[in-house]
């Protein structure tokens, strides 16, 4: 009798512990899934900037690039038009992101789409109910254009880049930094899950760069 | 405003000096230009770490800044179309970079005895400011002074091959000459205009019977973050999650309940 009722005792313990392990396991879901083998880059030599000639002119002059303020973000190949909010940063210093799923922030105080430099947009992934406006964003393929527009000029960026980074390891200087020619750098949230940080583990990163007109 | 020539090789002891102090290749990158200020040199094409990286760079173009991961680097230039052979270019040196540094890289002289001029790039300007400096990179022409028409030089004594360190100025637009020590003019820069929170480089070019310049912006600042967006408002089985964690924990004070009443019982 009293042999089996250890038995039973312990095999509840152990049933226990199966359990509250689980619980400390990465969670997979579709988002980490789909970001498990994401990433791929341009690989043909870089472009290479000719000085015009331009004897009367001063070839100081002209170098620096103007950029919009951008209101709306398109990426037709994922069938994505969103509202672009103008953030900064929350007040533990990260960048700020729309509190809904439906439009994407720009980084103001960061580099203006369309001048030289890293213009940065933000995007949920997902919300508490499903899906939210970059829950593609892992879709898009090199070569894929991603429109951004203000009231007077629109700018078409070509993807080059993308990459799945675990948060610990982005080099924020890198990401928000600047470049010679103008770039566009899409951000959503990737990977798995960490209850104890209450956030994803990883950040999508996309990259792209202007097309000159 | 004088300021102090940084050599060919001052500027090389101090990128090689990286290696020396045992700078850490991380995941993190350092930037890297390539600009051909070899007047008779045919367009190269520039091979890293045997990789051909930039193709058919003609005399006076700039690859812009390319990012590289910090560390060595092999560097090696051939005349555009040439065959990759490892030690055969023109030019190979091998470039230490370190992570968060930006590096302009020159092949410069005439091409019998074309060199690379190495210098680090300043990638920070005080706000509402703005930086300049000048290169030296034609190959016959004497040493020059850069300044206002009419007025102080910001740069003397400049000489081949040698970059200038930055001077920092008001934005504002400047008319500036590259003159002789003794004020002749050799070129003119009327109406520069130099714009704030913009760090620049202006190189002079070509042999001396047709100086002409490069102007580079290096850097222009905006603002960063401290951190990356959280861009995510759902959590994974956030209900399921909270079951397993509940279920799991009743089911361990029940079995332990069973554990202490047995022991009371006994």
């Amino acid at each position: 009798m009293s042999g089996k009722n250890v038995f039973n005792n312990k095999l509840w313990v152990l049933l226990a512990i199966i359990l509250l392990a689980g619980c400390q396991q990465p969670v997979e879901d579709e988002v980490s899934v789909r970001s498990e083998n994401v990433g791929f880059t341009l690989d043909e030599p870089a472009a290479v900037n000719i000085q015009q000639p331009a004897p009367t002119e001063n070839p100081i002059n002209g170098l620096k690039r103007s950029g919009i303020q951008p209101t709306s973000l398109k990426i037709p190949a994922l069938s994505l038009e969103a509202q672009v909010q103008h953030l900064g940063t929350t007040e533990n210093g990260e960048m700020a992101v729309p509190d809904n799923i439906e439009d994407v922030s720009w980084f103001s105080p960061g580099y203006k789409p369309g001048e030289n430099g890293r213009a940065v947009i933000a995007g949920h992934v997902d919300g508490v109910e499903g899906p939210a406006i970059f829950w593609d964003l892992s879709k898009l393929q090199l070569g894929d254009e991603v429109v951004v527009q203000d009231k007077d000029r629109t700018l078409k960026f070509k993807v080059h880049t993308m990459e799945s980074v675990p948060l610990d390891l982005a080099d924020i200087s890198k990401v928000f930094g600047y470049t010679s020619s103008p770039e566009l750098v899409l951000i959503t949230c990737s990977g798995t899950y960490d209850f104890d940080r209450g956030t994803r583990e990883e950040r999508l990163i996309v990259y792209a760069s202007l097309i000159e007109e | 405003m004088k300021k102090i020539l940084v050599s060919f090789s001052v500027a090389l002891a101090l990128v090689f000096s990286l290696l020396a102090s045992g700078a850490m290749a991380d995941s993190h990158t350092a930037k890297v230009r390539v600009v051909h200020a070899s007047p008779d040199a045919p367009a190269v094409d520039v091979y890293v770490n045997g990789d051909l990286t930039l193709e058919e760079v003609p005399f006076k173009a700039d690859s812009g800044y390319l990012e590289v991961p910090a560390g060595t680097h092999d560097v090696e230039v051939f005349a555009s179309g040439t065959e990759y052979a490892a030690g055969e270019g023109v030019l190979q040196a091998d470039l230490a970079v370190e992570a968060g540094k930006a590096y302009t890289v020159a092949a410069a002289n005439l091409l019998e005895s074309i060199e690379f001029v190495v210098v680090e790039d300043s990638m920070e300007v005080t706000e509402g400011q703005t930086k300049v400096r000048v290169g030296h990179l034609s190959p016959d022409a004497p040493a020059v002074d850069v300044g206002v028409i009419g007025g102080d030089a910001v740069f003397s004594g400049a000489e081949f091959p040698g970059i200038t360190d930055y001077a920092e100025l008001d934005a504002g637009t400047y008319d500036l000459e590259i003159r002789l020590p003794d004020g002749t003019q050799v070129l003119p820069l009327e109406g520069t205009e130099l714009a704030a929170d913009t760090v620049y480089s202006v190189f002079a070019v070509n042999t001396v019977d047709s100086l002409e310049v490069i102007a580079l912006v290096d850097y222009e600042a905006a603002g960063s973050p401290d951190g990356m967006p959280t861009t995510g408002l759902g959590t994974p089985d956030q209900s399921q999650a909270i079951w397993l964690l509940l279920g799991g924990a009743l089911v361990l004070i029940g079995a332990s309940t069973l554990v202490w009443k047995k022991r009371f019982q006994q």
